[in-house]
């Protein structure tokens, strides 16, 4: 059947069925990968996106799910300011090795920081436990959030 | 095969169930996890699925005198964000991740009846109860008398939880900790859940048994004699998990037990 919903700010149509994964229509039937599959079960927030604003694991969500919603993806959020600044901060700190979790990683750290724009240590763990990153450790990505946070994220 | 249905009113909803046996989907944060299949695949459902997280009817709180009416469909992210009291934000604010708390769903939760689930000991401790609607009618069951076992519940295959029915409680302190391998995103080996006012205290135990702690009895007699000691043996005969994956039966009943006696010492006087 014919599925109706917003993907980056551009009204799609896609000929699929109700139980397909939202992840899976992004990347194949559209050809956006930088949503990445990694756990396939809401762990690890390789795929997250946006759907209506909320930050969701696309692994998770049936296309059902999504009829008539805005679904954002990091192809589109990387022509963001906020996304400027995230990637400088990354560089910055080194936060990025291999780069699978990355994509996810920066809608989390984005997320996080519209959540709370002066996070505690304990709000910056807790806004980043649904990303695994297996390379980096995640102390040069707190980093890179400390750079964000004292580059005043948030004012543009 | 299985069919997939969306439809568009709750009435639509209630005929399918009627007639078909179906997976009822709302966030679907656990069924897709337990029917997953290959990347690119649909997933591995077992039953027609109907998908009902588009009727918003299904989400949201209402408050009245003596009640807080959660709709089945609200997400765990409003709870937390809602004005509900403290004691019932907490373990929800503590489950899961934030992207998986801004789709699961209060109804999933219940409905699942995971014995790890971790809104169950609150609502259990709460005297919460839950409306359920058929074709035929709507029905009031309390949670306890709901849940059944493991993944088992009272639910029959036409009926749909629609909302949950949690009894306000003039809380003067709460506790609540859960323990598993990490501090976020993680299911728990264990949680306890304490409620009390003068008079009155309310304690649960999640994870430990197929289905949640709770006595009555034990909470009556201890707010009589305060005594910490039988009541904790009290627990611990009521005790009957397994070693699994997540934990053994020992560290599981130890620092139950163990979390009750601490917390219990500190507001014994309160009592």
């Amino acid at each position: 059947m014919k599925i109706k919903f917003e993907l980056n700010h551009e009204f799609v149509e896609v000929e699929t069925t109700l139980s397909k994964r939202l992840l899976d229509v992004i990347r194949e039937d559209f050809d956006l990968i930088g949503t990445k599959e990694g756990c396939a079960e809401g762990e690890c927030g390789a795929c997250l996106v946006y759907v209506d604003d909320l930050l969701v694991n696309s692994c998770l969500v049936p296309i059902a799910n999504v009829v008539d919603k805005h679904v954002v993806t990091i192809e589109a959020f990387s022509k963001t300011d906020g996304y400027q600044k995230i990637e400088d901060a990354f560089v910055k700190a080194g936060a990025v090795q291999c780069g699978y979790c990355t994509p996810g990683m920066v809608m989390a750290v984005h997320e996080l920081l519209k959540q709370y724009p002066n996070p505690t240590v304990e709000e910056v763990k807790e806004g980043l436990s649904g990303n695994l990153c297996r390379c980096t450790g995640y102390q040069s990505i707190f980093e890179a959030v400390n750079l964000l946070i004292e580059g005043g994220y948030l004012d543009v | 095969m299985f069919k997939s249905y969306r439809p568009h009113s709750i009435s639509d909803l209630l005929d399918i169930i009627d007639k078909e046996t179906c997976h009822i989907f709302a966030g679907g944060t656990d069924i897709m996890i337990r029917k997953r299949q290959w990347q690119g695949a649909e997933r591995k459902f077992t039953q027609n699925v109907v998908y009902i997280n588009h009727l918003t009817e299904l989400k949201g709180i209402e408050e009245t005198e003596d009640a807080y009416i959660i709709g089945t469909l609200t997400t765990q992210t409003d709870i937390v964000k809602s004005n509900l009291p403290e004691y019932i934000r907490r373990p929800y604010e503590l489950m899961s991740s934030p992207a998986i708390r801004n789709v699961a769903t209060v109804g999933g939760n219940i409905v699942n009846a995971a014995s790890v689930a971790d809104s169950l000991p609150i609502l259990y401790a709460l005297d919460a109860s839950l409306e359920l609607a058929s074709k035929y009618g709507k029905r009031i069951i309390k949670v306890d008398e709901f849940v059944l076992g493991k993944y088992k519940t009272n639910r029959q295959t036409n009926e749909l939880l629609t909302r949950v029915i949690v009894p306000k409680y003039e809380s003067e302190g709460y506790f609540y900790k859960k323990l598993g391998q990490r501090k976020a995103s993680i299911l728990s080996k264990i949680s306890v859940f304490i409620l009390h006012q003068p008079n009155n205290i309310r304690i649960t135990i999640g994870a430990v048994n197929d289905l949640v702690i709770r006595s009555t009895e034990l909470e009556r007699q201890f707010v009589l004699d305060k005594d910490i000691a039988s009541l904790l043996s009290g627990y611990k005969s009521l005790m009957n998990g397994k070693d699994d994956k997540r934990s053994t039966k020992d560290y599981r009943e130890t620092t139950a037990l163990n979390l009750i006696e601490d917390y219990l010492k500190e507001i014994k006087d309160e009592l």
